[in-house]
């Protein structure tokens, strides 16, 4: 496909890029988990202080059965090691399924890894879920370390119910 | 017990040395897998210019009860803020120490509930452990962690070194 343009995402394109989330939510089987509306990406993605950065794949509207033109999205963000410093950490990165098998992805992992480099971070790195095979052999193949398996590193969550502990006196 | 306050950073190079130290003594405990490259000066860049890429905060206790080398800086607190794209603004508890002679009296969960007064705008709060390491797994289940690679099963990913420079050589023009 000749025509896929890979560029930072706009104001403009909050509306897609929550399509886009819902739809990649709605694959997990999770679209109702999606608090997020287009106001809250708006300002913490396009504000003095952004939370989030992102990249947008477009293609001409004429090209997409349902009329897009934003078909794919990744939200990344600065994290810090205090042992290596700086780190691109890849939160979300979908393609729509009729656009997938084109290098679309590949391209868009490839931009991110300039970025990182460009800013000096000493990695990119994100999560997987150990049943997505297909994400984790497409990792795989351009050289990405599971360092849960290979470290023994485990992801732990906290919510807001959780840390009520430290309201209570001791 | 004796008391102690968090604050965050108000005298960088002090702190910075503090933190310096404490990674150091991190990284001896956990020597198989450390990659210690980030200097003193390089953590006083990252985190006091413009756009701090973290946040810190430091447990100091009184000059009469100082740790036996004479510091009175015992424990620290380091994270910054994530996005979810289900919820929002998030935070990540990079590091969590107190030094080992000052531990049992509170301070750990005293600079994770600091922590948690910062979390109030988030909507969640992750932080990762070694499998080998059960006092802190027990530590934050304890305080309601929940371990999601074992009940959801993510596993953490990263490229680095000649295969993050290969990807990006091949990188297109935006």
């Amino acid at each position: 496909m000749a025509n896929v343009i890979l560029r930072t995402a706009e104001p403009k394109d909050v509306p897609d890029i929550l399509r886009l989330i819902k739809e990649l939510a709605k694959f997990e089987e999770m679209e109702e988990k999606v608090m997020l509306t287009e106001k809250d990406l708006l300002e913490d993605g396009f504000g003095d202080h952004p939370f989030y950065h992102c990249l947008v794949s477009e293609v001409p509207k004429e090209q997409s059965s349902e009329g897009y033109s934003v078909i794919g999205f990744a939200m990344y963000y600065f994290t810090y090691d205090p042992w290596i410093g700086k780190l691109l950490y890849l939160e979300d990165f979908y393609v729509m399924q009729e656009f997938r098998g084109l290098g679309i992805g590949s391209q868009i992992l490839k931009a991110l890894s300039e970025t990182a480099v460009k800013t000096r971070c000493s990695g990119m790195h994100f999560i997987v879920a150990e049943n997505n095979k297909e994400s984790i052999e497409f990792y795989k193949r351009r050289g990405a370390a599971d360092l849960s398996s290979r470290e023994g590193w485990r992801l732990f969550e906290i919510g807001k119910e959780g840390l009520h502990i430290c309201k209570r006196k001791d | 017990m004796f008391t102690f306050f968090c604050t965050s950073f108000c005298c960088p190079g002090i702190s910075c040395c503090a933190i310096f130290r404490k990674n150091d003594d991190i990284h001896l405990h956990m020597c198989p897998f450390g990659n210690f490259s980030c200097v003193r000066l390089e953590l006083q860049r990252d985190g006091f210019c413009q756009n701090p890429f973290f946040e810190c905060l430091v447990a100091e206790i009184p000059e009469e009860l100082k740790s036996k080398e004479g510091f009175t800086v015992v424990g620290y607190a380091l994270y910054f803020y994530t996005y979810s794209t289900w919820k929002g603004r998030s935070l990540y508890l990079e590091d969590l120490y107190v030094m080992p002679e000052f531990r049992g009296n509170g301070i750990g969960k005293g600079l994770l509930c600091k922590v948690a007064e910062v979390f109030k705008q988030c909507v969640r709060l992750q932080l990762s452990v070694l499998n080998w390491n059960t006092p802190s797994r027990d530590f934050y289940a304890a305080k309601g962690g929940q371990d999601l690679t074992v009940s959801e099963g993510w596993h953490f990913v990263r490229f680095d070194g000649q295969n993050l420079d290969n990807l990006a050589n091949d990188a297109p023009k935006i």
